[in-house]
């Protein structure tokens, strides 16, 4: 048992961070129907400015990390959320009538763009955080041999509260509304009234702005990183969305979580069923559960209630 | 390079005048060929190579050279290519050479290694220690370096003698050397009474490893041995901290590198071990000194590799093969080489001989700790080398 509600810690973990990437992709789609593949790389972009950021700008505010790093969030959501924007401005717009490929091939574009200035600022090298971020917090000893980093806590409300934050936003709020409404029909929206191109733009500054949050606390989270970081958990989020059924934010959690949780219990339990190697079956039987509920709920598990789509 | 080549074109002048065309046995030059990669990725290794062992070369030569003779290297370039190394083995053999050295990667060792065997030229390579270079039966093939599986043996020898563990775990990453330092090790440590409690891989390509290390840490484990690469190494250890678990970990070659230090972080990192080949200044046979004390008054640098030192040893076992049959002939030198070379003083250690497939026995790997100031240092504790079986 106390093994079990060690890995569903760990499991929330890595689930709580494919939420957050996994928001970038399903809001993209909610409202121009692209599968935004930069989106892992400007994730990714949010480790590599954070990285820059605490171990230069930021490296004498070691005393006050919380400081520090709060700063670097600040400056990280503005910078991703910008690169969304220009990315959008310069690489998708001018496709937008384009059929949906063209706008495919200009994504995948962007990524490997992204991908090869990232790989050329950090020397290819795996780069490291400064040490100790955040250590001051306490480690929880929930029960026995159960614990739960204070990182981890923090990882877990961060991206809790991320997402609450966006649901609100999204349904409480003119803008929100706005949102909904172009995520249900572009030429519709503009006879109301709705600057759709400014709310696109909007969409392209919130989803890669929260992405590049997510990759500052990857950062700080596992100390390290290298600039493939982005496939691997852009690819992850990206199921993760689909999973949820795209297009829907309750629906990119809920995938998120599945996902990061049903790994972990391949890995955890994948020997006690005989299974050797776990690890490198854990991917595979992933996608298969993946697939799984694709065959019975082509959408995804939320993707049904189409009219809620952002 | 172009030096050698000067040198070689006026020693021709020279003596071509002479007219000796049966001298061999009289004043004549032995060659004894360098190969390895003096350009391209490994240039660094290549080029301690031909230091090391010019260094030795040098010194025999002061003493008389070798049966009279003086001695002299031919050095070829094979950029660690596979295709050039090839060309570069046929350009040795038209140069008459009675040895050779190298290559320095298993990729150029292969092909020119089937050139010498055909042309039955004495090879011996200092680094290159894929398995399957010795699997083909060639009979003047030698190497001074240790495959994986003495790795392995090494590493369940320091679990048990030094860590004094009972029940240990294994954990790769699915590469083909990781997974075969593994494998090596499950048999050596069930031969020696060791209990392989935990056997399982990572994928290289994730970021969080906590629901292996939960397994890990549940498993009641004295030791594990971790034989992947060194960004997932420091991972391991970071996570490993992060989770609250005490875990012993030792880790194979592959991550002896500062950098996993600084991936894990200097808390999280001390206290394990890393078993490796030694740096060549932490080996404290008299011979090694020796040779680095020369070596850095040559050079005024420390050799920096262990292969450098390796290189070295095979012009040593080379030059004392030709001592003691009296012969430049390849079978006579291999025979001696496959059946009397034994307890020779090498500058890695002892060397206990060859066996018949020209793999070197004992092992030289040495026990290393990351230290509380996150320095891979030297453990002052290391198992004693099995007498060889």
């Amino acid at each position: 048992m106390e093994t079990f509600l060690q890995q569903l810690i760990n499991g929330l973990t890595i689930g709580g961070f494919y939420a957050v990437v996994a928001l970038g992709y399903t809001m993209v789609y909610g409202v121009l129907k692209l599968i935004n593949f930069a989106h892992g790389d400007m994730f990714m972009w949010g480790t590599l400015t954070g990285w820059a950021l605490l171990t230069t700008v930021f490296a004498s505010f070691t005393d006050m990390d919380v400081i520090a790093i709060l700063a670097a969030s600040v400056v990280v959501l503005a910078f991703i959320g910008v690169m969304g924007m220009t990315i959008e401005r310069v690489a998708y717009r001018p496709l937008r009538s384009a059929g949906r490929l063209s706008p495919i091939i200009s994504a995948l574009g962007a990524a490997f763009a992204l991908q090869a200035v990232a790989r050329n600022v950090s020397d290819a090298r795996w780069r490291t955080y400064p040490e100790g971020l955040l250590a001051e917090l306490p480690n929880v000893q929930l029960t026995g041999r159960v614990s739960l980093s204070g990182l981890q806590v923090l990882m877990l409300v961060t991206c809790a509260a991320v997402m609450i934050g966006l649901y609100l936003f999204v349904q409480r709020t003119r803008v929100g509304t706005a949102m909904r409404a172009v995520s249900l029909d572009h030429d519709v929206s503009r006879l109301m009234g709705i600057n759709v191109n400014r709310i696109i733009s909007l969409v392209f500054f919130i989803g890669p702005a929260l992405g590049g949050l997510a990759g500052l606390l990857i950062g700080i989270y596992y100390g390290s990183f290298n600039f493939t970081l982005g496939w691997v958990f852009g690819l992850k989020a990206f199921i993760a969305a689909i999973l949820g059924g795209i297009g829907n934010i309750p629906g990119a959690v809920i995938g998120g979580f599945i996902l990061g949780i049903s790994e972990t219990m391949v890995v955890a339990y994948g020997p006690d069923i005989g299974l050797a190697d776990a690890s490198a079956w854990k991917d595979a039987i992933a996608y298969v559960l993946l697939i799984t509920i694709l065959i019975a709920r082509p959408t995804g598990i939320l993707g049904e209630t189409v009219a809620e789509k952002v | 390079m172009k030096r050698i080549l000067v040198v070689a074109v006026l020693l021709s002048i020279v003596i071509a005048p002479l007219g000796s065309f049966a001298s061999a046995q009289e004043g004549d030059p032995i060659l004894i060929g360098l190969q390895g990669p003096m350009t391209g990725d490994y240039a660094y290794e290549g080029q301690g190579f031909e230091k090391a062992v010019q260094l030795l070369v040098d010194q025999v030569n002061e003493e008389g050279g070798l049966l009279g003779r003086p001695v002299e290297i031919v050095i070829e370039d094979d950029a660690g290519d596979p295709t050039q190394s090839a060309l570069v083995a046929d350009r040795m053999v038209d140069s008459g050479v009675v040895a050779v050295i190298g290559a320095y990667n298993s990729t150029a060792t292969e092909p020119a290694s089937e050139i010498y065997a055909e042309e039955g030229i004495l090879h011996i390579t200092p680094s290159s220690t894929a398995t399957r270079l010795t699997e083909k039966g060639f009979t003047q093939f030698f190497r001074v370096c240790f495959l994986d599986d003495r790795q392995a043996l090494f590493a369940v020898m320091a679990m048990d003698e030094v860590l004094g563990a009972e029940t240990i775990g294994i954990l790769h990453d699915n590469s083909t050397y990781a997974q075969g330092l593994a494998e090596w090790t499950q048999v050596y440590a069930e031969e020696a009474g060791l209990e392989v409690a935990f056997f399982d891989a990572i994928n290289p390509d994730d970021q969080d490893f906590t629901p292996i290390l939960t397994n890990i840490g549940q498993a009641g484990l004295d030791a594990v041995y971790f034989t992947g690469y060194h960004a997932q190494g420091g991972l391991l250890l970071r996570q490993t901290a992060e989770l609250g678990l005490d875990i012993q970990w030792m880790m194979g070659n592959a991550s002896n590198n500062p950098e996993m230090v600084e991936i894990a972080g200097v808390a999280a990192a001390a206290g394990t071990f890393i078993t490796t080949e030694p740096l060549p200044q932490d080996l404290e046979y008299p011979e090694a000194v020796e040779f680095v004390d020369a070596f850095i008054e040559a050079y005024d640098e420390p050799p920096a590799s262990v292969w450098w030192l390796l290189a070295a040893e095979a012009f040593n076992v080379i030059a004392h093969a030709i001592e003691e049959t009296g012969s430049t002939d390849t079978e006579v030198l291999a025979e001696y080489l496959h059946n009397d070379f034994a307890d020779y003083p090498g500058l890695s250690g002892p060397i206990i001989g060859f066996d018949e497939k020209g793999d070197r026995l004992g092992t030289i790997h040495a026990l290393y700790e990351i230290n509380e100031e996150g320095v891979i240092a030297y453990y002052p504790e290391q198992p004693q080398p099995a007498t060889e079986e």
